[in-house]
């Protein structure tokens, strides 16, 4: 968190959000000033209609402003193209959906192979070593080969992960992660990517759940569009009172 | 994405749903397998009519009324006068004038009613018949209106099958012949047409028909240029006939004159447009099979909607997407294009072996041209039909297509 003198690795100044649906605009995300630094791990707080979503979904780069800026790495992203859009995702970015998002009837491997199929900075050889890597990394490389269907929904997750991981992207974008699991799943699940970030990698967690958030270092509350805190200190004060983070 | 991905997942984008791939392709190997099927027939067909009217010397030249090829044109035209003014130009030989007699053939308890042409002994050389027993016709024959006759091949055995019908007496109509010689069989199809004329002096079958001074058909041979002399031919009887036609206008004459090779000529662009259109109609079942691959295409669009999201957010531009869902169309019809010309090829050998059984001399043939053309015809269905369910596709919203269930 001392980061402040290097470029930040995501900052929007008065970034502004609406969709218009016949004819009527309804505006989603209001003036929206964030910078996040690398390694960060972040929680975006909300009830559902508060804009995390959208907010994630543009810093992903899955969508756009409709108005103000966003700086990638000190770049301006403004007015990219579609395609210009998806080299970026390629190469920087990476989701962990809700609902998994796994290509059915498709092993686990081939899965976690998807994001090299469109990444160009990867050799053809490097890939195995890479996406066995990955497999490893979320503890499921005894079942590389299963089929997607064939696993739990906690397993799932773990192989969307591993998916997220496999094009080493500088930030991981967890939506709802938990959300379809059961508990001891969804722990896992957060465990892991604790562990992420413990080891380096920047994550973005987008949850509506007070529990899931505390495993962030960083809150950042929305309401109605607007950024209502954005709290750095939570893991102190947790950890102040000599709680422990579950 | 480099290619060898895009077509990986593409395969299996397809085999995913087998059932419904195979199905899908089914169209396409109806159409593709009817296009060959219904090409190489033509071309078989063609082929072996080309090889049957080829035995004619290109040099022979024909002559007929017009009434025997047009309903409600004067059938009589021609006359005796007309072969021997042709006869006069000194770039023909062998002119020939012949007289159709419609008579019952018998023998014994045989009845037939081939074809009985009154001629000179020149229409073998003109037709290239040869001859396997006893004679042709002699100048002597017509000079002094003999009753013999000379038969087609396949009207002797038909009426003698195995013993000699040399100096046999046959009845055409009421009259009495004396059959003095019997022609070589052609075979094949034409065998049909020529192995069965019988052959009578011309001056015999005069007094046989009442057609006067008239004839039916003008056979001869050209010593020179063939086009030239049939210039001549013509405006000899445009002259003889009196009719104004300077512009060549064929329906201004009352008689179609023109050698064998324009008469193969004709021949081949009429089988050539024959094995067309039965391309075309095939074309039109590999049109369906198209459609039905649009149709899938579309289905799996909306169905994978989800997946191409997902593709599209770790990073699939919008290219890559279009390529897969246009590999995936192209692959099915390729698919079943291949199986289709094997299906369509063999069952075209198949109906062309039965065929030849009752022809004879019948060789299919199944040109690397038109394996290519019909290989073309599935890859082409393939990006034509896919292109709008792949561009949809490709266009489908990241965000849009992850939240659609």
């Amino acid at each position: 968190m001392t980061s402040s003198k290097t470029t930040p690795l995501i900052e929007t100044i008065g970034l502004n959000k609406s969709y218009v649906n016949d004819e009527v605009e309804t505006p989603v995300l209001h003036d929206i000033n964030l910078s996040i630094s690398s390694g960060e791990f972040v929680a975006i707080m909300g009830p559902s209609g508060s804009g995390k979503s959208t907010l994630m979904h543009i810093l992903g780069f899955l969508d756009v402003p409709t108005s103000g800026h966003y700086n990638f790495k000190g770049a301006s992203t403004e007015e990219k193209s579609e395609d210009e859009l998806a080299r970026i995702r390629s190469a920087s970015v990476s989701f962990v959906f809700q609902s998994f998002n796994l290509l059915p009837r498709t092993s686990v491997f081939d899965n976690v192979m998807l994001p090299l199929l469109y990444n160009s900075a990867t050799r053809v050889s490097e890939r195995k070593d890479r996406v066995m890597k990955a497999i490893e990394s979320v503890g499921l490389t005894d079942r590389a080969t299963y089929l997607s269907n064939q696993l739990s929904g906690g397993q799932q997750q773990r192989v969307a992960i591993a998916r997220a991981l496999v094009t080493t992207p500088e930030i991981i974008f967890a939506d709802e992660p938990t959300g379809n699991l059961d508990s001891t799943s969804g722990t896992h699940v957060m465990e892991i990517l604790q562990n992420l970030h413990r080891s380096g990698h920047t994550i973005i967690l987008v949850t509506h759940e007070q529990m899931t958030a505390e495993h962030a270092e960083r809150i950042i509350r929305l309401h109605d569009g607007h950024v209502i805190s954005d709290d750095r200190a939570f893991t102190r004060r947790i950890a102040k009172r000599g709680g422990q983070i579950k | 994405m480099i290619l060898s991905d895009t077509a990986r997942s593409a395969f299996e984008g397809l085999t995913r749903n087998t059932t419904r791939s195979l199905l899908t392709t089914l169209g396409i190997v109806i159409g593709v397998g009817s296009v060959v099927l219904m090409v190489s027939l033509g071309a078989t067909f063609q082929r072996f009519i080309l090889d049957q009217v080829s035995t004619f010397s290109g040099n022979t030249f024909e002559i007929q009324s017009k009434g025997l090829e047009e309903y409600g044109k004067d059938p009589m035209t021609l006359t005796e006068a007309d072969a021997e003014a042709i006869a006069k130009l000194s770039t023909v030989k062998n002119v020939v004038a012949v007289i159709f007699v419609a008579k019952k053939v018998t023998y014994g308890t045989e009845e037939l009613s081939p074809m009985i042409l009154g001629a000179s002994k020149d229409i073998f050389t003109n037709w290239s018949m040869k001859l396997e027993l006893g004679r042709l016709l002699t100048d002597g024959d017509l000079k002094g209106g003999k009753s013999v006759a000379v038969l087609g091949n396949k009207t002797a055995e038909d009426l003698f099958g195995n013993a000699n019908p040399l100096g046999k007496r046959i009845s055409v109509g009421e009259r009495k012949f004396t059959v003095v010689g019997v022609l070589k069989a052609l075979g094949g199809a034409m065998g049909t047409q020529m192995d069965t004329p019988i052959y009578v002096p011309f001056t015999v079958a005069k007094t046989m028909t009442n057609k006067g001074l008239f004839v039916d058909y003008i056979s001869l041979q050209t010593t020179g240029n063939t086009d030239l002399t049939g210039e001549d031919i013509k405006s000899l009887l445009r002259q003889r006939h009196k009719i104004d036609n300077p512009n060549d206008d064929p329906d201004k004459d009352d008689f179609i004159a023109r050698s064998f090779s324009q008469a193969m000529d004709i021949l081949e662009t009429v089988t050539l447009s024959i094995t067309l259109f039965l391309g075309l109609i095939a074309g039109i079942s590999l049109l369906v099979g198209g459609i039905g691959i649009m149709n899938i295409m579309l289905v799996s669009v909306t169905e994978r909607t989800k997946e191409i999201g997902l593709r599209k957010a770790v990073g699939a531009k919008r290219r890559d997407i279009l390529l897969q869902f246009l590999l995936e169309a192209v692959t099915l019809t390729l698919f079943g294009g291949l199986i289709g010309i094997v299906g369509g090829g063999y069952l075209g050998f198949i109906l062309t072996r039965i065929a030849a059984r009752f022809i004879g001399d019948l060789s299919f043939a199944l040109t690397p041209g038109s394996i290519l053309l019909s290989l073309g015809m599935a890859v082409g269905t393939g990006l034509i039909f896919g292109l709008y369910p792949a561009l949809r596709a490709s266009k489908l919203h990241p965000i849009e297509a992850l939240r659609f269930e």
